[in-house]
């Protein structure tokens, strides 16, 4: 029986081996960035609403995280006999309101049909409470660009911030951009 | 010996007539200097230039437009793979591992960074297990110890990432390095290389036990099933590498419970359901002593002494005592072993061992009987006659060895029974 290891350092192999290696890399760091474009391109868009969050806790380094005030449902909204379970995935099923702000409709152990206008979010539950239950939704984190970050910290600590969020029709979803409500030019370089 | 010790000694030797200037020639000529494989001014002046391009791109990353940021990533990656390739075939494997071990770096700063740029950094690892895996295949092709050390070390970082931001477990990424670096041991057990990769891995299973909010107690169970691999290894110093860390980690844990275990506090947090624990407790020991028959190395069986659940018993004098007990006879079972085996090194560990278990015995035991100017008398004549006792033994033992005596390496002398008789065969 060959050896695995003989037969990979093999120093015949060592050079198309690289190359492989070396290809794959490049490859799938090219397939995270197109999977950016292509949901921001391809999706669909909604915008959700964060609920203000404590401050010391908003802010870490170059991210701000975010609380979804879908983030948190009563049960009522749960639609399944068999009562959620933590880490379980489910999907939120959402439609915008008057403000185009989306609002949660119902959250389904599978994906339910979206009717016009409607969109699906996938979601995790993060813990379980006696009325209602926790989401969420690997959305929580904004990377800012440098010195914006304080602002949006001063910003979503008084008022809520509007998150526009792109959903790709394969489901992977990613903030598209975080509405700063102070109005200033952004600073360019 | 360095060829600068041998430039400066050897002229000593020859007018004290050790060897003649024709012999103190050919021994230099057998050890001619070193060239530089590199020069060193170079180097640093390119990690100069490297660092300062580092930083304009640091500076000023937020302005650059995505396309430039990711030609930049992909280009630096390619880039320092492509250079340790070159360097590999000019003959300089230290440069050319260490710049593949950069391209593996700077792939997984790749996905971070790309991720980052596309806002998709959420809840998925899955970006960081391709780094884990990358790390895996170039070690196995270039068989470098530094990327099996950065592989491990990866691993063990990407499985932190998981649990501190995610608070999720990624058993993906230990399999990945269990399986994939452990396979790697298996073939080509290096010293170093086996200690970091346990090391690594008891890393991740304490993460495990966290994430779990399970007794800490249950971190022996994978602590111990990787100390059972090292009794499979084939290679005894492979095996013995990888069983360090478990066993540096049962010791301390018994070590603390003999210090700190008069107090009944730690029950809730320490003892685990009985019988699921010494149920996979003893299955991991059955797998160790089938591992150590096949092998012929029961004279380590003692080293499970360490891992006897004492904190079952209540707090106080019974678990002080037991701790103690297991204590000394665990030094006693490595000054045992280390006198047949007639291995300095180890009669030193295992001396050490036993003057700690004396200390811990003593302030346990003693502190509250006596008055403290006696106690601190009499203890410091026990550690300084045990001291003098024990390096008496050690000294005997090594000048009753053969003169000539390397027990590690050398082929096994009449007077050690327990080297493995399987390895002899082939030699037969």
């Amino acid at each position: 029986m060959t050896d695995l290891l003989t037969w990979f350092a093999d120093p015949a192999r060592r050079r198309p081996l690289l190359r492989l290696l070396v290809a794959a890399q490049v490859l799938y760091v090219l397939g995270v960035a197109g999977a950016g474009y292509a949901t921001a391109a391809l999706g669909q868009h909604i915008i959700l609403t964060t609920s203000p969050v404590d401050p010391r806790d908003l802010l870490y380094g170059d991210f701000v995280r975010l609380r979804y005030n879908i983030g948190e449902a009563p049960l009522s909204q749960w639609k399944d006999a068999a009562p959620p379970r933590r880490r379980q995935g489910v999907f939120v099923l959402l439609a915008p309101g008057p403000d185009s702000v989306s609002t949660t409709v119902g959250i389904y152990p599978s994906a339910p049909a979206a009717g016009p206008n409607q969109a699906v979010l996938r979601g995790w539950v993060t813990n379980v409470y006696r009325n209602s239950f926790a989401l969420r939704f690997n959305l929580e984190r904004y990377y800012v660009p440098e010195g914006s970050g304080l602002r949006l910290e001063k910003a979503g600590r008084l008022h809520p911030l509007r998150v526009r969020v792109s959903i790709a029709p394969w489901g992977q979803a990613r903030i598209a951009r975080v509405d700063d409500p102070v109005k200033t030019p952004k600073p360019r370089r | 010996m360095s060829r600068k010790f041998l430039d400066t000694e050897s002229p000593g030797w020859v007018t004290d007539g050790l060897i003649s200037e024709a012999q103190r020639l050919r021994l230099l000529a057998r050890y001619p200097q070193q060239a530089p494989a590199l020069g060193l001014l170079p180097v640093l002046g390119s990690v100069l230039v490297g660092l300062s391009g580092l930083s304009v791109v640091a500076a000023n990353w937020q302005g650059l437009p995505d396309v430039l940021r990711l030609a930049l990533l992909l280009g630096s990656l390619v880039g320092s793979y492509g250079a340790g390739a070159y360097f590999l075939r000019r003959g300089n494997p230290d440069l050319g591992h260490a710049l593949i071990g950069l391209g593996l770096i700077l792939f997984g700063a790749s996905i971070i960074l790309t991720s980052q740029l596309y806002q998709l950094v959420g809840y998925d690892v899955s970006g960081l297990l391709a780094w884990v895996v990358a790390g895996v295949a170039l070690s196995y092709v270039y068989g470098s110890r530094l990327l099996v050390l950065l592989t491990v070390v990866i691993g063990a970082a990407v499985q932190t990432y998981c649990v501190q931001a995610l608070g999720s477990f990624s058993y993906a990424t230990a399999a990945m390095v269990a399986g994939g670096m452990g396979y790697y041991w298996w073939r080509r057990p290096d010293a170093v290389g086996s200690t970091v990769l346990a090391a690594g891995l008891l890393w991740q299973a304490g993460l495990l036990v966290v994430v779990l909010h399970a007794k800490i107690t249950w971190f022996f169970v994978p602590a111990m099933l990787l100390y059972a691999a090292g009794d499979w290894q084939p290679n005894r110093a492979g095996g013995r590498a990888l069983q360090g860390p478990p066993l540096v980690a049962a010791y301390l844990f018994m070590f603390g419970l003999a210090t700190f275990g008069e107090t009944d506090a730690y029950a809730n947090v320490l003892r685990p359901p009985l019988l699921p624990y010494l149920g996979a407790l003893g299955a991991v020991l059955a797998l160790s002593v089938a591992g150590k028959r096949a092998r012929g190395r029961f004279d380590t069986l003692p080293d499970w002494l360490l891992l006897l659940p004492g904190f079952y018993l209540p707090g106080g004098l019974p678990l002080a005592v037991a701790t103690l007990v297991v204590l000394y006879a665990h030094a006693g079972s490595v000054l045992a072993r280390a006198h047949r085996q007639e291995d300095p090194n180890q009669l030193t560990i295992g001396a050490i061992l036993f003057v700690t278990a004396t200390m811990v015995a003593y302030f346990k035991l003693t502190w509250a009987f006596l008055d403290k100017s006696l106690f601190f008398l009499l203890g410091g004549v026990l550690l300084l006659g045990l001291s003098w006792y024990l390096r008496r033994r050690n000294v005997q033992v090594l000048a009753a060895a053969p003169p000539i005596a390397v027990p590690a390496t050398g082929p096994p002398a009449p007077t050690e029974p327990s080297s493995t008789p399987k390895t002899r065969l082939p030699n037969d």
